[in-house]
């Protein structure tokens, strides 16, 4: 049924303006990047200027402060993500495959582990790490991070290893394959595009993660978020580099949902929807 | 003689097999529940134990030997304790609110039949893949007294604090809320359009064909379609709203003054600012009872009578 074009015009309007309101912070930050500074506070702002790349050759190349934070993001983000795929397939097999003592209250505790307050750990393990001589040390980062990379890839894996039929592997283990045979050989490759899908937004949430590394990371291992604090610290605030650095924070997770499409509202609800 | 001895043989073996399909399950969830167990439990442990210790970093590297309750007694008579739940509370009911409406408006117009929708929806979800410490600092920019939100505002005769949307105790903590409702309001579209889309078209169009109104038709169909999908997706938000603490670091550290104290920034700040640990570590534990209250409140409610 086609609406009237008055309302139809009214609904191309009401688009518009959402699309402003959710886009033009992003656009602003790009162009805050590449404008020279002294058009960066301007009453009414600048519209018309010539772009420089100058910002992004200071953070990135020469001296390239945040390259350094871009490496230790990288090797922080994507170490727990791997990390914490073998932990997490196998208990994702079990709360899929077995009906067993507990296994209700463990599914609400990592759900509910994703929910918590993560800053609650920040003190204990402030102090627990430094005990054991892991404060500002990758693995530290790596390791906290499990608290939530695990509990969310097992409830997305577990969901989609519940479309498996369960004969397939029944079938691997009638031929001699043992049980965790059946999982190696049949079982995980077909819900491989699953498991990407978890560890790409595994990845998402670590390198977005700010508060751990916050008081875990030291100078050498700052990941991009919390590197750009140094850009409010120094002389003054330096906002085109906090944008060119910003925008370099922003790109991987946006270009990760763009290529995860349909599976969005799969892992942002954990599973639960699909 | 021999032949019992073989029978108990094939008795004791068949015992060995249940055992090993008992214990099945738990070698497959064992390795993360070990870790997680450490990782979790042993830390919050930890916490529980030194709540009941005076232990202040600046003044001593150990404790100074048990407090019983006061710490927990301390916290409740704080102030700014108070203050900081309050705003959380605020904050937490009011953004997840906003967001749904929000998102649900959006839902429904992207699920009407106009062109270029596909498109938008996939730039929509842009907001919600930003860091939320780098979506503080956007906004922190954004909210200068000549940055574009203000200018916006004033332009449309709104008055604006001279110190700026995030300089004022009365705005900043609005300025927080606004950012976080930018960032999740197109979270609540995308996943409530997927609710929306779910929806067979014919039984929409049925209900459409036989006269009912648009309203009757998001009442008695697609509301009730979308009330497993809301829950899951209001408890969601509503604790990451709760335990907001990224867009307050960047944007005031909790300023001006205590104004926009969150639980999660008043604990950071007893904790890691002024080394009270003993005292963090009590607020802490007030933090987990009531989020494990909110959450099983929520749980209760979602998931009752559904497999998990």
């Amino acid at each position: 049924m086609k609406k009237p074009l008055p309302t139809r015009i009214l609904l191309y309007v009401l688009l518009g303006i959402v699309v402003c309101v959710f886009v033009v912070p992003i656009v602003w930050s790009a162009l805050l990047s590449i404008r020279p500074s002294i058009t960066n506070r301007t009453l009414p702002p600048t519209l018309i200027f010539r772009p420089t790349l100058k910002h992004f050759y200071y953070c990135f190349v020469k001296p390239g402060v945040s390259l350094n934070w871009l490496i230790s993001s990288l090797i922080v983000a994507s170490s727990a993500t791997l990390l914490s795929l073998p932990f997490s397939i196998l208990a994702a097999y079990a709360f899929s495959r077995f009906k067993f003592f507990g296994r209700k209250f463990l599914m609400l505790w990592y759900l509910s582990l994703f929910l918590g307050p993560p800053i609650v750990f920040l003190i204990p393990y402030v102090i627990i790490m430094s005990r054991i001589g892991l404060v500002g040390s990758y693995l530290s980062m790596i390791i906290v991070y499990q608290t939530f990379t695990i509990p969310f890839s097992i409830l997305v894996i577990k969901s989609f290893f519940d479309e498996i039929p369960v004969a397939l592997e029944e079938a691997a283990m009638v031929d001699g394959a043992g049980r965790f045979g059946a999982v190696i050989k049949v079982v995980i490759p077909l819900s491989l595009p699953g498991i990407i899908v978890a560890s790409m937004f595994a990845f998402v949430f670590s390198w977005n993660n700010a508060v751990f590394p916050l008081v875990l990371s030291a100078r050498t291992t700052k990941p991009l978020p919390v590197g750009t604090l140094n850009f409010f610290a120094t002389t003054g605030i330096t906002w085109n580099y906090i944008a060119a650095t910003s925008l370099v924070t922003m790109l991987p997770p946006m270009l990760i949902f763009l290529v995860l499409g349909r599976y969005i509202v799969r892992g942002l609800t954990f599973g639960a929807i699909k | 003689m021999r032949f019992d001895a073989s029978g108990g043989d094939v008795q004791k073996e068949y015992i060995m097999l249940n055992i090993k399909r008992h214990f099945l399950p738990y070698w497959f969830i064992g390795p993360s529940l070990l870790f997680l167990v450490l990782i979790v439990v042993y830390p919050l442990g930890f916490s529980l134990y030194y709540s009941f210790q005076i232990w202040n970093l600046q003044i001593s590297a150990v404790p100074l030997g048990p407090a019983g309750l006061t710490n927990y007694i301390n916290a409740i008579n704080d102030p700014t304790f108070v203050q900081a739940f309050i705003n959380t509370i605020k904050l937490s009911v009011s953004v997840t609110a906003i967001e749904f409406i929000f998102g649900l408006g959006i839902a429904l117009l992207l699920n009407e039949n106009l062109k270029g929708v596909n498109i938008i929806r996939a730039i929509l979800i842009m907001p919600t893949t930003v860091a939320p410490m780098v979506a503080g600092f956007l906004f922190r920019y954004l909210y200068y007294p000549d940055g574009l939100i203000s200018f916006f505002l004033s332009s449309m005769k709104i008055p604006l604090p001279q110190e700026g949307i995030l300089g004022n105790a009365a705005t900043a903590l609005w300025g927080i809320a606004f950012t976080d409702i930018w960032e999740w309001t197109p979270f609540f579209a995308i996943i409530l359009l997927a609710g929306l889309k779910s929806i067979p078209a014919e039984i929409i169009e049925a209900a459409q064909v036989d006269g009912a109104t648009f309203f009757r038709t998001f009442w008695h169909l697609m509301l009730p379609n979308l009330k497993f999908v809301s829950l899951i997706i209001l408890m969601i938000r509503f604790m990451q709203v709760f335990n907001l603490f990224d867009i307050i670091y960047a944007e005031t550290m909790g300023g001006p003054g205590t104004s926009t104290r969150t639980l999660s920034y008043n604990l950071y700040y007893r904790g890691l600012v002024e080394y009270n640990i003993g005292y963090a570590s009590a607020i802490a534990w007030i933090m987990i009872i009531i989020i494990a209250v909110i959450i099983n409140i929520f749980i209760i409610f979602s998931f009752r009578g559904k497999e998990l």
